[in-house]
């Protein structure tokens, strides 16, 4: 056999797929003029790319660890408005920080306390009722702290109605800052901090101590660690270091950040939404996914509650609102120049639209959106394919028990990926925001478009998940243009228009079509 | 010391089946021990229980003078267990290269063993770009082995290494493992009781769940009472 037979045998379905794409594709141009496509063909670029963020988190957690996490929409949902606070109300964000910092403190020294109590011999009661006391003194303790600890409160409502007009208020320096808010009269700043780090050490403690009951014997991670966990101690005093940083200088940090244009404070948001989603994904794998590892039925119940409690946290704290958030100020631009009609002056001008082929595309949905998602295609790829932690996410999809008997630790490499794969969505929620807009319903509709596309690319591939959020998301727009445009039928008088609910329906009829064709989907593995 | 591995009376669950229900061996530093019995009779699993993919519930296992029960897997097999699967579990996906550095548990295991890795199966060194799904049958077989030989193993568990292979392979395979005994301790189950006869020095017997006979190889052979009960097919 030839080497072209032999590798024309291995992508056959792959070629015919792109083959098949790309005559549907042209098919469905011919009638159209050229701006409409090229704007249905970015659009759908753009859609798709979103849908891969979420997806490609999706598929690598259940190909790596078999869980189903139906809570993934939601994460993205609550990384979209953890990232239009930060954008639009920084003032709160930063008063946020200490206290998720210095919490996260005592949850990051867990290693070290494990470390300093394996040596302590403990009585049957010590060790029953340890861990839950010092569970209950970390939580009274943070509760009663947190109570006290000032955070800039304000009305949703106002973002309600405008808060486009206010983000740029605030960018131009016209919106009078908000007074900074103290603590209250009789409240010592020193006891709050100090009930607030001390509460999240002994939930650490008490943390550890469980793990120490439920695993004896092995003594913290790999039971031959005789060293205390340098790595550890270093994180949690780089932020308790961090969080008293930021509450000291809480004010005029706040007066920097409302100093910069949205565009830095874009960038910001970019870091704190992964940073959040990996936390969120790390604290939940822990916790509650991992006890439930053997158990399906469990995992999909329990990630379902979490995606419904999600959602009611999100209108508690945000409201029923919708919101819309703004672009970064670099593509924002309008006036002298725009749209732009080259790179040069897309550069110079920093135009919100671009001129492409006569259509008037804009700068941030249709193309920053895409751009990230082929950069984040690629990043992970690379990752994937290149480090020995991707070597072992690909030995560990096919069969996580033998990657354990070569002596690597399974677990902790199933905690990565999944809070790795949570931050990838909450970081889909920022990017996403300017294009879809804020409401609590986001989730739910992203994660149905998220299913479709793995069933259509195949549940456990990862160049699947790309390639269907591409098909679902090109498929949804030209389905979207020719409801505007109406596709000519013959024998029929008036165009067919599709309306709005066949969207949804035209996409889950190609998975239907493709399923039964391939039962794996388009690239994934006969299991 | 004169076992590296001592199991004793061990019982192992799968779900609510009772697998094992009292499988007791040692096995000496330096031996190749064959764990011989009939389809079905727990021998496979006797193997995970050792290394903790199928924990036991009650029992103990000694390695090395430490009690390794309880423990997670990943920890046992860095002790200096290495395993190779039944019906050659290697990472179909991933490259032979990368399949030999994935087994590394220290930087560099790959670079210092590759010479004798590569000696014992020339073909690996031949085929080092290919996926796993690309090889032969055999060459999975070994590929399956070489890896288990990468990072420095006290002893080798090995579950039906000649399983569908080819004769001709299977002496190959036969002369490779036979090498390697000369550094490492080796426990391997076997179907085939001619193969076994040629690879082990000393025998276990399980039967239903329990080991019920263990002695040297050479008497075996020639026990054919034992032979008739418990390893031909009923």
């Amino acid at each position: 056999m030839s080497q072209f037979q032999r590798r024309w045998r291995r992508n056959r379905t792959l070629w015919i797929t792109i083959l098949a794409m790309l005559l549907l594709f042209l098919a469905a141009i011919r009638g159209m003029e050229t701006k409409d496509w090229v704007i249905t063909l970015l659009r759908g670029l753009s859609v798709g790319a979103i849908t891969f963020l979420v997806a490609s988190g999706f598929s690598l957690i259940f190909g790596l660890m078999d869980v189903l996490n139906m809570a993934h929409g939601t994460f993205f949902m609550i990384g979209a408005y953890v990232g239009w606070t930060v954008v639009v109300r920084p003032d709160t964000f930063i008063d946020l920080v200490p206290p998720v910092l210095l919490v996260g403190c005592g949850i990051v020294l867990i290693p070290l306390w494990r470390h300093l109590t394996r040596s302590v011999k403990a009585g049957a009661a010590a060790l029953r009722f340890g861990p839950w006391l010092w569970l209950l003194a970390g939580g009274v303790m943070l509760g009663l702290a947190l109570a006290h600890y000032p955070v800039t409160k304000w009305d949703p409502g106002v973002y309600a109605n405008s808060p486009v007009t206010n983000s740029f208020e605030a960018g131009q320096g016209i919106l009078a800052l908000p007074s900074p808010v103290g603590f209250g009269p009789r409240v010592s700043p020193l006891i709050v901090i100090g009930g607030i780090i001390l509460g999240g050490l002994a939930i650490g403690l008490g943390i550890a101590l469980f793990n120490a009951r439920n695993d004896p014997g092995t003594g913290g991670e790999g039971g031959r660690g005789k060293r205390p966990p340098a790595g550890a101690l270093a994180l949690g005093l780089g932020l308790l270091a961090g969080g008293l940083l930021v509450f000291i200088y809480n004010n005029p940090i706040t007066e920097v950040i409302f100093g910069l244009n949205r565009t830095w404070l874009f960038v910001i948001a970019g870091f704190v939404t992964l940073f959040v989603g990996i936390a969120l994904g790390s604290v939940m794998e822990i916790t509650l996914i991992r006890p439930l590892y053997e158990r399906t039925i469990y995992q999909i119940m329990l990630t379902l509650g979490l995606s419904a409690i999600g959602v009611e946290l999100v209108r508690a704290i945000w409201g029923l609102q919708e919101f819309t958030m703004p672009r970064p100020s670099i593509f924002d631009g309008t006036g002298e120049g725009c749209p732009a009609t080259s790179l040069a002056d897309l550069i110079r001008y920093q135009c919100s639209t671009v001129s492409i082929l006569g259509g008037r595309v804009r700068t941030y949905n249709e193309i920053f959106i895409p751009l990230l998602g082929i950069i984040v295609l690629i990043t992970v790829w690379l990752l994937l394919q290149r480090t020995k932690l991707g070597m072992i996410v690909r030995a560990g999809v096919q069969d996580s028990e033998m990657v354990e008997a070569l002596g690597i630790n399974v677990r902790r490499v199933f905690t990565l990926v999944f809070a790795l794969g949570v931050g990838l969505a909450s970081f889909g929620g920022l990017i996403g925001a300017p294009s879809t807009g804020l409401t609590t319903k986001l989730g739910i509709s992203l994660l149905l478009n998220v299913l479709i596309a793995l069933a259509i690319g195949g549940l456990t591939s990862y160049p699947g998940a790309a390639l269907g959020s591409l098909i679902v998301g090109l498929l949804q727009q030209f389905i979207i243009k020719y409801g505007q445009l109406g596709i000519n039928i013959p024998f029929l008088e008036e165009p067919f228009k599709p309306t709005p609910p066949l969207v949804p329906a035209t996409t889950v009829l190609l998975m239907v079509v493709i399923l039964l064709i391939m039962p794996n989907g388009l690239l994934g593995r006969r299991e | 010391m004169d076992r590296l591995l001592a199991v004793h009376d061990i019982h192992t669950f799968i779900g609510q089946f009772h697998i094992l229900q009292g499988v007791s061996l040692d096995v000496p530093p330096g031996s190749r021990v064959a764990l011989l019995g009939r389809n079905g009779a727990g021998k496979t699993t006797t193997l995970k229980s050792i290394l903790g993919l199928t924990p036991p519930r009650k029992g103990r296992v000694v390695f090395n003078g430490e009690e390794i029960q309880g423990r997670r897997s990943f920890d046992i097999a860095a002790m200096g267990i290495g395993y190779v699967p039944e019906h050659r579990a290697i990472f179909r996906d991933l490259s032979v290269e990368e399949n030999l550095k994935l087994a590394e548990r220290a930087k560099g295991d790959l670079d210092r063993k590759d010479d004798f890795i590569f000696e014992l199966f020339p073909d690996l060194k031949r085929f080092l770009r290919l996926r796993g799904n690309q090889l032969s049958g055999g060459q999975q077989q070994m590929l399956a082995i070489a890896r288990a030989l990468v990072p420095d193993n006290r002893l080798l568990l090995i579950d039906e290494p000649t399983e569908g292979l080819a004769p001709i392979l299977i002496e190959q395979l036969i002369e490779a493992i036979m090498q390697l005994s000369a550094q490492t301790t080796i426990l391997l189950v076997e179907q085939n009781f001619v193969v076994a006869s040629h690879l082990a020095e000393e025998y276990v017997i399980i039967e239903e769940g329990r080991s019920v006979k263990a002695g040297r190889m050479e008497d075996l052979v020639h026990d054919q009472e034992t032979i008739r009960r418990y390893l031909e097919a009923a």
